[in-house]
């Protein structure tokens, strides 16, 4: 292929019309190399094409068809089919562009313009274009050969759009090896260009399917468990391998930790084994205390708590968790003696990102007789910790690289592709309704019963406290404004509604529940 | 018990008391590999940790004198201030004085973390001899006024309930006596007047508790009220407005002072405070001394230093000063950079035992048992050494250890002799060269320090055209600089004679000086005279050039005697630094002292995580060695783990992924992978298995926050990262 590019770009050379803007492009372009031919393929076609728009348009149209028909077939993946699109986009504006001259002829200078914006626009396309083709360029070189003799052709007659093409024959031999090759072409697009390519437009070039196509669009949480359970790993004797290399540094992580330094691990893979395994085997000695971090309802207030309750043994409350931390650091002064480790799997969890609960923890983190080892695993998780924090964390960096899946941190059904079944909140939702009067059940269920009813309603907002309380009384559940009033604080305790003020200043009630488990715990009840 | 549940996320362990006792091991028990032999593991972790005290104490000691000026003036800014407030002159210029409040704006630098030391020994100067009511108040815990306001009474209140009656509180136990008196109360800076005028008139009352008020001397009967805000920039404004109009009403009876810390610049307070409120305050600026000398003055303490036996190797301290200088200015991070590498050090080098004072390591020289002779022969260092010597003797130092024993007591005895005159000569040296143009050897001795651990420094181009600047030297600069040598080599007992001859030197110079001022006068300024009246009259370039390496020829066609002399001692400095500047590798026994892996420090305290997850994802042979995963230019092999296939695929993609299309050619990718033809109706048919290991695929990558969830089309997730790696 980059023979055939060779006297092209001579030809490009020799009939452009540019101005001085672009021949500087032109050149620095040429010094950039192979990254930016198809962008300068683009503006030789446009060159071309303002000579011949008839014969360009006919051949435009017909290589669009041909692209929505290659867009149909059932091979392409989704990189081939961006690099459709953009094609077919950058044909379908070459057309749409070229029309009105045809009707009405313009002077030469006129035409020069536009001949300039045209080879912007394009440059502007072809640039978007430009990842994928590169790529499917690449590709073409291992296509079969019949594939590559239409290409030719096409090549020698239809210069507008040579990109397209290529990417759609892609697929069928490129899928067989993809990831090999795919990478295989020597110049990637610099980073900077890679990103403004993706933002610079606001459409968004992939293909409709959906996961509707699938007999199972959607596992739940159980099957999911179950199908992997099945599937063996590979490489498990490099693994193991991994695993004592890194096992071997248990004696020194708790030696670093007794001098005061605070441990935190990261690298690809599920540190939670890793962990556990220092925990048994290193800390059954001494007081720890083990943190989820992905946990989805964890709290900072938790952590607190459970240091305070469980192991300083105090009784009371706290007003505020600063307050709460002033007590642990005292304590832990007064008593040196006491050794506390704390081990937090994921400190970069979803609910501890907070820069508060962040700073907590750094408190922490900072008394001398208490450990922490930690693991994270959010490639952006250093950012959530300042200078300030970091010197309070007093971290040393360990890498420990474990290529194990992330099973209990992404099992909490919290992740975009398994069904939510919603059996969390059903059972917790059952669990509180054994404990209540049955009117408190009969208020809850008229709630339940409205809002189901009203599911299809994009406007709902809720039913109001006034048409609740009327519907209460009818149903002989309440006999006053203030049992119904009670009986709601019960269940905003137990987060089983929430209260949202309306425009017009009137109390709404909602179930923050989804409608599918609403109606199984209906359904439920009724079996009862 | 297990640590995974749906319904909680921490889980607390408690040994029982009788396990607790048996079973909780020192930090010295950790101090072995795993293996449990080594007896002198635990002598080797008590020197590391005595050492390290040493050091610590040694820094505190460091950064206490560097603060004194600073906290010095500061105390006398805040005694001059309560003069003010309680002297009653009445003339104009007081009182408008007096409606403002005097503030320190204290600028300590970009370091944030090193500025914990700072305030906490300015809040105990300051209570110690200027006033007992200091408060601090940092950002985080005042996010409104109300907690601000909050915070400086408990502050105050809660220490003058101390203050007050210290023996009944202690009884009363725990945090509670501070969280009292803003629960009671209402915090207002009224309420906090009221309580200032009690307390100030129940010291002035002759009464027996008031020994802690005596104590502050100088203040009289009012002594000033002082609130610290640590870190200014990050206050909200509107708080810090407020709170400084409130005060401002309150001044006449409350004396405050306000001391700001500043982590940029003063302008800052300009930028925070409207025009209305600065004018309030009466601000003096007060500049901390800047990082950089704070670390030199470090460096000098701990590491260019006889005091302590362990050393850093080049690498290493490269290492530590480009995590300073480019990450974060922080001599704090500096500092623990040093104790993970001593205890690494300690930890990794089963001969550290011997890095320890002079007596002591020849004691424990004496001592070593076969196993550490075994580990001293295999050192690079020592192997070298034995190789250079006669062959009956190599033989004698391979196979009797008491041998070994005594080579290495007399290697140490070197090693610390060698050290006792590298550092002079290091300052010696540095002395001359600091002040040369573009400092060819580095400004800072550090500089020097590196290059000299790393090899011979008089090899380099830099020491060359140091001395080639140096031969240019004017008379009085040169003798300058020589003193300051000999003052320096001075200090080391064993340099006498290089002292003795710079000293000769330096007479000889003088001696020329006296005779030649005679001699000169005479001669050299009739010589002198005519080109110079030459220059006047031509002044094109090209003749001025002319005369100029005319006369530079006939300078070096004969030297004169004061530069045979510069040259003779410039010489003799030569020598001495070739004689003692050796790189320490040059050293039998060095591995003992010295640290070395600088890789290991580097991967611990600057760490890319973000690197380490791609480069994972990206070639997975780079931890899997496996040859199923080689291959060759960043491509990977489709029998890869799931997840890098997954990332592999997602990275050819736009801002946004369609989810089916993905999980087809994930599917395809895979069935290649198996062995299946890739055309025939089996592999395009996807089995759950497949598609459940898509699923955890991508869950983990957006756990790992590639990728997030988006509603801007169905079934499509968008791609959040560009590039890397």
């Amino acid at each position: 292929m980059s023979s055939q590019k060779q006297p092209k770009e001579g030809r490009v050379l020799e009939v452009r019309f540019v101005g001085d803007e672009e021949v500087l492009q032109h050149i620095v372009d040429k010094q950039e190399g192979a990254v930016l031919t198809i962008v300068k393929h683009c503006q030789c076609q446009v060159t071309k094409a303002t000579k011949c728009n008839i014969e360009l348009s006919c051949v435009c149209c017909e290589c669009s068809s041909k692209c929505s028909m290659k867009l149909n077939e059932k091979t392409t993946c989704l990189f081939c089919t961006l690099g459709v699109k953009v094609g077919k986009n950058a044909v379908q504006t070459l057309v749409s562009l070229k029309t009105p001259r045809k009707s009405e002829p313009e002077d030469s200078e006129d035409e020069d313009h536009e001949v300039c914006n045209e080879q912007d626009y394009v440059e502007a396309l072809g640039t978007a274009a430009q990842a994928p083709n590169l790529r499917s360029d690449s590709d073409s070189d291992f296509s079969p050969s019949n594939s590559e003799e239409e290409l030719e052709a096409e090549e020698e007659v239809l210069k507008p759009a040579p990109e397209p093409k290529p990417a759609s024959k892609a697929p069928a031999a490129g899928l067989y090896k993809t990831p090999a090759k795919k990478t295989k072409k020597a110049p990637e697009p610099s980073l900077v260009e890679e990103y403004f390519e993706a933002h610079s437009s606001s459409k968004v070039l992939t293909s409709d399917r959906t996961l509707q196509k699938l007999q199972t669009p959607q596992l739940d949480q159980e099957t999911l468990c179950r199908l992997l359970d099945g599937t063996s790993t590979a490489f498990s004797a490099e693994l193991k391998q991994l695993n004592k290399e890194h096992e071997r540094l248990f004696h020194k992580w708790m030696l670093q930790l007794q001098v005061g330094f605070n441990i935190v691990l990261f690298g690809l893979g599920s540190k939670r084994t890793l962990l556990e395994k220092f925990r048994t085997s290193m800390l059954l000695g001494s007081i720890h205390v083990v943190i989820n971090g992905f946990f989805p309802s964890i709290t900072i207030r938790s952590i607190l708590n459970s240091i305070t309750e469980d192991v300083l043994e105090h009784e009371g409350h706290f007003r505020n968790p600063l307050d709460q931390l002033d007590f642990i650091v005292e304590t832990l002064k007064e008593d040196p003696d006491l050794q506390l480790f704390l081990l937090i799997h994921n400190i970069d969890g979803q609910m501890l990102r907070g820069d508060k609960t962040q700073q907590i923890l750094g408190q922490l983190a900072a008394i001398p007789n208490l450990h922490l080892i930690a693991s994270i695993d959010h490639i952006n998780a250093p950012l959530s910790w300042d200078q300030f924090k970091m010197s309070q964390f007093n971290w040393l960096w360990y890498e420990t690289t474990t290529y194990q899946p992330y099973i209990e941190e992404t099992s909490y059904e919290n992740s975009l592709l398994v069904k939510q079944s919603g059996a969390l909140a059903l059972s917790s939702l059952t669990h509180v309704m054994r404990s209540l009067t049955p009117n408190a059940r009969g208020i809850f269920r008229l709630l339940a019963e409205f809002q189901l009813e009203n599911k299809d309603n994009p406007s709902y907002t809720g039913l109001s406290f006034q048409d609740f309380y009327q519907r209460c009384r009818e149903a002989f559940l309440v006999n006053s404004d203030i049992t119904l009033r009670t009986q709601l604080t019960e269940f905003r305790d137990h987060k089983l509604i929430r209260t949202k003020k309306g425009a017009d200043g009137v109390e709404y009630l909602i179930i923050p529940i989804e409608t599918g488990t609403l109606t199984d715990f209906l359904e439920k009840e009724d079996q009862e | 018990m297990t640590t995974s549940s749906v319904s909680k996320g921490c889980f607390v362990f408690k040994p029982s008391s009788k396990k607790k006792k048996t079973t909780s091991l020192k930090a010295s028990d950790y101090f072995h590999d795993g293996k449990a032999d080594s007896q002198n593991s635990e002598s080797r972790f008590e020197t590391c940790q005595s050492l390290w005290q040493r050091m610590k104490a040694e820094t505190e000691r460091v950064q206490e004198d560097l603060n004194t000026n600073i906290l010095d003036s500061l105390l006398e800014f805040a005694r001059k201030s309560t003069a003010s407030f309680q002297s009653k002159t009445d003339d104009w210029a007081s009182r408008m004085r007096a409606s403002e409040i005097p503030t320190a704006a204290l600028v300590l630098g970009v370091n944030v973390p090193d500025h914990a030391m700072t305030f906490q020994s300015l809040s105990a100067l300051l209570q110690e001899s200027v006033t007992p009511y200091v408060v601090c108040l940092q950002s985080k815990e005042c996010s409104a006024l109300k907690q601000v306001l909050q915070k400086v009474l408990v502050q105050l209140m809660g220490h003058s309930v101390c203050v007050e009656d210290d023996d009944d509180e202690e009884d009363q136990s725990g945090p509670r006596p501070t969280g009292i008196p803003s629960r009671k109360m209402l915090c207002s800076m009224a309420t906090l007047c009221g309580w200032y005028t009690a307390v100030t008139q129940k010291s002035a009352s002759p009464s027996p508790g008031k020994k802690r008020l005596s104590s502050s001397k100088g203040c009289g009967q009012r002594p000033p009220v002082v609130v610290i805000f640590k870190d200014l920039e990050s206050f909200t404004p509107r708080v810090l407005q407020e709170f400084i109009v409130i005060s401002s009403q309150y001044i006449q009876q409350l004396p405050l002072i306000f001391i700001f810390g500043i982590a940029t610049s003063p302008i800052t307070i300009h930028g925070m405070l409207p025009h209305s409120v600065s004018s309030l305050l009466c601000i003096q600026l007060f500049q901390s001394l800047s990082c950089t000398q704070h670390l030199a003055t470090v460096i000098d303490k701990l590491v260019l230093t006889t005091t302590f036996p362990f050393k850093l190797s080049g690498k290493v301290l490269q290492v530590l000063i480009s995590i300073f200088l480019y990450h974060d200015f922080s001599v704090r991070n500096f500092i623990k950079g040093l104790q993970l590498s001593l205890l690494d050090h300690f930890y990794s080098q089963p001969l550290s035992m011997l890095c320890c004072d002079k007596q002591e390591a020849r004691s424990r020289a004496k001592e070593l048992s076969h196993e550490d002779c075994e580990n001293i022969r295999q050192l690079p260092s020592f192997m070298r050494y034995v190789e250079k010597q006669e062959p009956e003797i190599q033989v004698q130092l391979l196979t009797c250890d008491k041998r070994v024993k005594d080579v290495t007591q007399s290697l140490l005895k070197e090693l610390h002799a060698y050290h006792k005159n590298y550092y002079p000569v290091l300052r010696c040296l540095h002395a001359l060269t600091s002040s040369l143009p573009k400092y060819p050897l580095g400004k800072q001795i550090r500089e020097l320090h590196g290059i000299c651990l790393e090899k011979n420094v008089w090899e380099t181009e830099e020491y060359e055209s140091a001395f080639q600047l140096l031969r240019m030297l004017a008379k009085d600069e040169l003798v300058a600089a020589l003193r300051t040598c000999t003052e320096i080599l001075k200090c080391a007992k064993k340099l006498g004679d290089a002292v003795e001859k710079l000293e000769e030197f330096i007479e000889r110079f003088e001696l020329l000086d006296r005779c030649s001022a005679v001699v000169e006068m005479g001669q050299e300024g009739e010589e002198e005279l005519p080109p110079q009246k030459g220059l006047q009259k031509k002044t094109d370039l090209f003749q001025l050039q002319k005369s100029l390496l005319e006369r530079e020829s006939r300078r070096t066609k004969k030297l004169s005697k004061f530069e045979l002399l510069r040259l003779a001692v410039l010489d003799c400095i030569d020598s001495i630094v070739k004689k003692h500047l050796l790189p320490p590798e040059s050293q039998p026994l060095h591995e003992v002292f010295y640290y070395s892996s600088a890789g290991t420090l580097r991967r611990h305290l600057n760490a890319a995580p973000r690197t380490a997850i791609q480069t994972a994802l990206n070639n997975p042979y780079c931890y899997l060695q496996s040859e199923a995963l080689k291959s060759e230019g960043g491509a990977i092999s489709n029998a890869a783990p799931d997840i890098c296939i997954v990332y592999k695929l997602h990275l050819e993609c736009g801002r946004l992924i369609n989810l089916y299309d993905w999980l087809e050619a994930y599917a395809t990718v895979v069935a290649a992978a198996e062995g299946k033809d890739p055309d025939s109706a089996a592999a395009a048919q996807l089995d759950d298995v497949k598609h459940a290991r898509f699923i955890r695929a991508v869950s983990e990558l957006e756990f790992l926050g590639f990728i997030k969830p988006t509603k801007q089309k169905t079934d499509h997730v968008a791609r959040l990262t560009w590039g890397g790696c």
